[in-house]
């Protein structure tokens, strides 16, 4: 019966990951967002701790651990720097069209066992990615990375990988820049290629859910830091968080938050208990992102002139949010596969049904 | 984790569903059309009575099944309103007032009160009365007056909007003893119906939710013996009074936020029939307000099976309780709304399942503490707002 607590074994991942952030990423975020990256040994002590290989299989020296794994520490990730979070995930979403369409994992396992590897995943979501024969290319205007030591592709419902041939333009960023940022274009042999469209479907389910709970995390972290900013500041004789406007604001904020935080977790429960879980992950991204439009700005809002300021981490949760929420399609991509497959034929009329199945 | 639904609640649900389309869906079409409650003596009440409905759980073994198993009511509460929110309202029974007399009533008022409810032998109502016209948010600012004669009491006063108040056979009076002490002062009174100085009853027009009646009523000098007040006197020396209310958490809203669920999710599925039934489903603008409607129908389903799973578990669940009344009531009207723009000038024409279910759906953001006085419950954990 529905039990939306993550259970003991996950409560002990999930506080892991939260003292990193909080001990390894929160304090360093601007140094990060500067240099473009995080240090080697922040790279070290992640993959110390068993983060790296999170959802790999124990097989390929993971951890073998579930899409509720991944949504929870992506979270706590998340809610210290969404851009940190990427940079140091080896393989970060590239690991699941291959985990889902059986795409050889060895030579990415091998990079997921190396600190500061990145392995960078292009969808033709995002821009222009074709693989034909045995030649992959890719356009995109934006990755979060500076460089790859792979790339994996993503093109309807086929899935390759690409090593050599890779270039990586850098650009500025919106934001996110503490995983690099720039122009990719690929352009190169296939290692491997696999259709399969049912696994393409459950690796973008997969990707939608690494994106949404990052951003989940920002959104978190915005609502929290604005919070006990409002109680702390006065205003007209009192806390601006005892004006009812603000108190209202702060109200729908943690509910916006807290709602996208269910469907998150309910459709990475689905994934792992193997129910069709597409139209919930399309959705729960779409609802993140429909959230990140208001929580963002309403953070810095709530701030005021002090938000705007890079002084604090408000400002850099708005861009961050944006940004994540245009990776791989982002919300019309989303809306687009769920509507279809909740208006599609086989769709059961009525949620309970759905819920049930 | 574990997002599932058992099999015991899945076997509930489909017997309910059996039920909501043979008679609840009916009775609340006919009664929206006509424009007034289900009367008594509608076939409608029999059907209710032989599925089970009109009984008290006081002195059931699973008396406190409600209680224990918050999850299990919610998603039962969703599948009612998905038939009809206001049929479900209309059903016989001790409702809103029946938690109140099981956890402050005496031994005596639950035999005298709820007795009639444990196997009735015709359909019976109770009722609460707390809303004036003069105050509902505020409730501690009733002006309805209690005053001690010899060994009863005299109340005076206007109650509005109070659900099937004229069919009661008992109502249940919030009134206080001295309006400048606040909530400390009220007490709740069991007024029987036919009790001289008690209405007349005046039913209200509604907006929608039309299948129960929701009444207002004066009493004039309304004389009630000593042991009407719910819990005795004793209970009210002891100070024990309020305490009762103030529980860390929350079992009701929730219930609230889950039929609004049920009437979001019909609005769903109305909007998806109708855009089948005119090949409508190819286009984006339709896929696109599907996709919204049951995206946000999903999440406040598990806002408020959430606050519902920790009720269960007996953990604080304040925030929860109230975010899932003020998030779903929202959802339900937005979801009737896209529906409707579905429907395009059809919606207009006032003959749609959807149009009605626009209607029934504003009282859910209304009914039981509004959405701002959610917002204040949630602001005061969440930042401290103050009371005044
Ligand atoms: C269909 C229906 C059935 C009902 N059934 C019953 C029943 O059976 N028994 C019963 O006792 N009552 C019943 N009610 C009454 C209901 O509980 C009240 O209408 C409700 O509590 C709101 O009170 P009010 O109408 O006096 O509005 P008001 O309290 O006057 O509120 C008006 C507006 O002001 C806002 N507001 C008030 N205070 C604040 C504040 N501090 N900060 C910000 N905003 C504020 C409110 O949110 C609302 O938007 C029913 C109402 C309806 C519509």
């Amino acid at each position: 019966m529905f039990d939306a607590d993550p259970g003991e074994e996950l409560a002990l991942v999930v506080e892991t990951a939260r003292k990193f952030a909080l001990e390894a990423l929160q304090p360093h975020l601007r140094e990060a967002e500067a240099a473009r990256g995080v240090e080697g040994s922040v790279h070290e002590d992640y993959h110390a701790i068993g983060l790296a290989g999170l959802e790999l299989p124990e097989a390929h020296g993971g951890a073998g651990l579930s899409s509720v794994a991944r949504a929870l520490v992506n979270e706590e990730l998340g809610a210290a720097d969404a851009g940190a979070a990427l940079a140091l995930d080896p393989l970060g979403p590239a690991l699941h069209p291959a985990l889902e369409m059986g795409l050889a994992l060895e030579p990415l396992a091998a990079h997921g066992a190396r600190p500061g590897s990145r392995v960078v995943l292009a969808t033709d979501l995002d821009g222009q990615v074709s693989v034909g024969g045995d030649r992959v290319t890719a356009e995109l205007p934006y990755v979060p990375a500076d460089r790859a030591d792979a790339v994996v592709v993503l093109a309807g419902d086929t899935c390759a990988c690409v090593i050599e041939g890779i270039a990586i333009e850098p650009l500025r960023g919106a934001g996110l820049r503490a995983a690099g940022g720039g122009r990719l274009r690929a352009d190169g042999p296939a290692v491997a290629t696999v259709c399969d469209p049912a696994g393409a479907a459950r690796a973008r389910a997969r990707i939608r859910l690494y994106v949404a709970s990052l951003l989940l995390g920002v959104l978190r972290a915005t609502c929290a830091f604005s919070r006990d900013y409002a109680q702390q500041r006065e205003a007209f004789g009192r806390p601006i968080a005892h004006h009812q406007a603000l108190a209202f604001l702060i109200t729908d904020m943690k509910m916006a938050v807290d709602g996208a935080r269910l469907l998150v977790h309910e459709a990475a429960w689905r994934l792992e208990a193997g129910l069709p879980a597409e139209a919930a992950a399309a959705s729960a991204l779409a609802q993140c992102v429909e959230a990140s439009r208001t929580v963002g700005p309403d953070g810095v809002q709530i701030l005021g002139g002090h938000g705007f300021m890079a002084d604090y981490p408000v400002e850099k949760h708005m861009r961050e949010a944006r940004a994540l929420g245009l990776l791989f399609g982002g919300f019309d991509a989303a809306v687009e596969e769920a509507g279809r497959r909740v208006c599609g034929n086989d769709a059961p009329l009525g949620l309970v049904e759905s819920a049930l199945s | 984790m574990d997002f599932s639904v058992d099999d015991a609640a899945r076997e509930r649900i489909e017997a309910l569903r059996a039920f909501g389309r043979e008679h609840v869906r009916p009775a609340g079409l006919e009664a929206d059309r006509e424009g007034r409650p289900i009367p008594v003596g509608h076939a409608y009440f029999d059907a209710a009575m032989q599925h089970g409905y009109g009984r008290t759980r006081w002195g059931r073994e699973d008396a406190d099944a409600g209680a224990s198993n918050t999850r299990m009511a919610l998603l039962l509460a969703e599948e009612f309103a998905y038939w009809d929110r206001g049929v479900m309202i209309a059903n016989p029974g001790p409702s809103l007032p029946e938690q109140s007399v099981i956890g402050m009533g005496t031994d005596e008022q639950k035999e005298r009160y709820l007795g009639p409810f444990v196997a009735p032998d015709r359909p019976r109502w109770a009722c609460f009365a707390m809303t004036e016209p003069g105050a509902g948010s505020d409730a501690a600012a009733i002006q309805t007056r209690a005053r001690k004669d010899g060994d009863g009491w005299i109340l005076n006063g206007a109650k509005c909007f109070i659900g099937s108040a004229s069919r009661s056979d008992w109502i249940l009076v919030q009134a206080t003893l001295d309006p400048t002490k606040g909530r400390a002062a009220q007490r709740a009174f069991f007024v029987e119906q036919g009790t001289p100085g008690l209405g007349p009853f005046k039913t209200e027009k509604k907006m929608g939710l039309k299948a129960y009646e929701s009444a207002s009523f004066s009493l004039t000098d309304v004389r009630v013996p000593a042991a009407n007040l719910l819990g005795g006197e004793a209970r009210y020396e002891r100070k024990a009074g309020f305490k009762a209310a103030m529980q860390t958490f929350n079992a009701g809203r929730p219930v609230i936020a889950a039929n609004a669920v049920g009437i979001g999710r019909a609005a769903l599925d109305e909007a998806i029939r109708f855009a089948r039934e005119h090949d409508l489903l190819g286009r984006d603008r339709v896929r696109d307000r599907i996709e919204a409607m049951a995206r946000k129908v999903r999440m406040a389903r598990l806002v408020c099976l959430r606050a519902g799973q920790l009720a269960d578990l007996r953990r604080a669940n304040i925030q929860e309780a109230s975010m899932s009344k003020a998030l779903a009531a929202t959802v339900a009207l937005e979801s009737a709304s896209l529906g409707l723009e579905l429907l395009g000038a059809a919606g207009a024409r006032g003959d749609a399942l959807i149009e009605k279910l626009y209607r029934d759906a504003k009282a859910m953001d209304i009914v039981e503490g509004t959405g701002q006085i959610q917002r204040m419950i949630i602001a005061r954990q969440l930042v401290g707002l103050p009371r005044n």
